[in-house]
């Protein structure tokens, strides 16, 4: 039985496997575009609606790496501010039935406000835009992290709180030791469903309200009419959150191995 | 309350109120015994008769409406902390934190007392050891057999060395040759620590093996009759458990030996 686990875990050590058939599709669909990058003028669609690959490749040669830094670091910053704010509520929330009875109603209205929304109340309120960004994304994942740890600490059995409460742990040491390990699985999932919300939300926010990052970058590609850019940038988008969430993968291949 | 006596339990009694009916139930009732330092005794009763609720305020996870028990002259619920790592309990089910291995499982209590690292592991080792799970340090509980899971549980109550052990049907789920063992173990592993030992059981054969004496509860709970077991020899015990099954059913217990 370890020796089968020995082995699920050194596969799960390995990178994933891209299946046949995914790489089939993306192959069909990019020659469907490249052949439209040369037939759009006879089909009447402008040919800078389709760029070809070379002219993307192009686009991708000048990426500037500052940009895509500075949306990097707004989005981690975003989520583990969001973490902690949500883990603090929820910790509260968990210990006082009262706090809970006034928060939770807040948490969901907040929850039911479109991004759009606070996107133009930050801008509207603060002056700075990294506050203004930093706002919206907390205001947008602090809530998931808020409601998914609040869920899990409540479902956590009650067999596993008494038998930790027989041992007179303190309180720190029974969220640490007990509480926060429980609630783990719950924990990367909001982490997975927040890692890709709040880059999509942070283009946005950067769209409308910065002079900095790849939604300020896509804001120019749009007034300058480059398809190839926005392509290029969205491109950089889509691997940085697929290389974000296969670092969240091995770690929580790592954190979760008992349920191998 | 004599010097040796370890726990002391005076017109105990505990009132809830039902959520589904909304009446108040008597689940103990004028509750009055005594147990000696080092003693073991096993508590036995009818389904519904207050054992648990019994057991719960003896752990101090739940209040008495009126009456206390006493040990050591605190009670469990009012001076809670102060049973930090004198108090141990074995469930019915093993209660393994799942994501632990065996090895962290039975440290745990250690860990939450603030035990030395090198000191933790190597108690630990020592008690899986004498348990028979050397060989299974590094596994997770989900990889032990329901019999390995529950000596892991001893061994995770016994590394404190505890003064007051409790065990609420802690064989009763387990193969008669698995519970016949871990039984004998237990016993022998109470008496060298030098633990008082509280066994709720609903087997009376379990009660009759391991106790040094037997309390018969009522439903609500209450003493119905107090015996000791080494008033009875070995060849009159199926006579002992006649007569527990007849007081359990509404008779008196006969007043040959050791009754209340």
């Amino acid at each position: 039985m370890l020796e089968s686990m020995a082995v699920q875990q050194r596969a799960a050590a390995l990178p994933p496997r891209i299946p046949r058939e995914a790489i089939v599709s993306l192959l069909v669909i990019a020659a469907v575009w490249e052949a439209l990058s040369y037939l759009a003028p006879t089909i009447g669609v402008p040919q800078l609606a389709f760029p070809s690959f070379v002219r993307i490749a192009k686009s991708l040669t000048q990426i500037t790496f500052a940009d895509v830094a500075v949306t990097l670091l707004r989005v981690v910053a975003a989520l583990v501010v969001s973490f902690i704010l949500g883990t603090a509520f929820a910790v509260l929330c968990y210990l006082s039935k009262s706090a809970d009875r006034y928060l939770t109603p807040v948490v969901r209205l907040l929850m039911a406000v479109p991004v759009i929304s606070w996107i133009l109340f930050a801008i509207l309120w603060f002056r700075s835009v990294e506050f203004r960004i930093l706002f919206v994304l907390v205001v947008t994942c602090g809530p998931i992290f808020f409601v998914d740890l609040l869920d899990s600490m409540h479902s956590t059995s009650k067999e596993l709180r008494d038998m930790m409460k027989s041992f007179r742990p303190t309180l720190w040491q029974f969220f640490t030791k007990l509480m926060l390990p429980a609630s783990m699985p719950s924990i990367i999932t909001s982490w997975k469903i927040n890692l890709s919300l709040a880059i999509r939300v942070v283009t946005i926010a950067e769209l409308v309200g910065a002079v900095t990052g790849i939604g300020h970058q896509l804001a120019i590609a749009q007034e300058l009419f480059s398809v190839a850019d926005v392509f290029a940038w969205t491109l950089t988008l889509v691997v940085i959150l697929f290389v974000l969430e296969a670092l969240l993968s091995r770690f929580e291949t790592r954190v979760l191995r008992w349920r191998q | 309350m004599s010097n040796s006596t370890a726990v002391e339990v005076s017109h105990l009694t505990k009132t809830y109120r039902q959520t589904t009916t909304g009446r108040n139930v008597t689940a103990i009732e004028r509750l009055d015994f005594e147990i000696a330092a080092g003693e073991i005794v096993a508590i036995v009763g009818q389904t519904g008769c207050g054992k648990s609720t019994f057991f719960d305020i003896m752990i101090g996870l739940d209040h008495p409406t009126e009456g206390r028990i006493s040990i050591g002259g605190k009670t469990p619920y009012g001076d809670f902390g102060s049973f930090r790592g004198r108090i141990a309990t074995v469930f019915q089910q093993d209660r393994l934190l799942p994501w632990r291995s065996c090895l962290e499982n039975v440290k745990l209590p250690l860990e939450l007392l603030g035990v030395p690292e090198s000191e933790q592991r190597a108690r630990a080792l020592e008690w899986l050891q004498r348990l028979g799970l050397a060989k299974f340090i590094d596994a997770y509980p989900h990889e032990l057999s329901g019999g390995m899971r529950q000596r892991a549980a001893i061994a995770r109550a016994f590394i404190l060395k505890p003064s007051i052990l409790l065990a609420d049907e802690a064989f009763g789920h387990l193969d008669e040759v698995t519970a016949a063992e871990l039984r004998e173990t237990f016993v022998k592993l109470a008496r060298e620590c030098g633990s008082t030992a509280l066994l709720i059981t609903h087997q009376l054969e379990e009660a009759i093996t391991v106790g040094d004496r037997i309390l018969v509860f009522a439903r609500p709970a209450r003493v119905l009759a107090d015996i000791r077991v080494t008033d009875w020899p070995a060849s009159e015990h199926g006579r002992l458990r006649e007569s527990i099954q007849a007081t359990l059913q509404g008779q008196p217990f006969p007043s040959r030996a050791g009754t209340a």
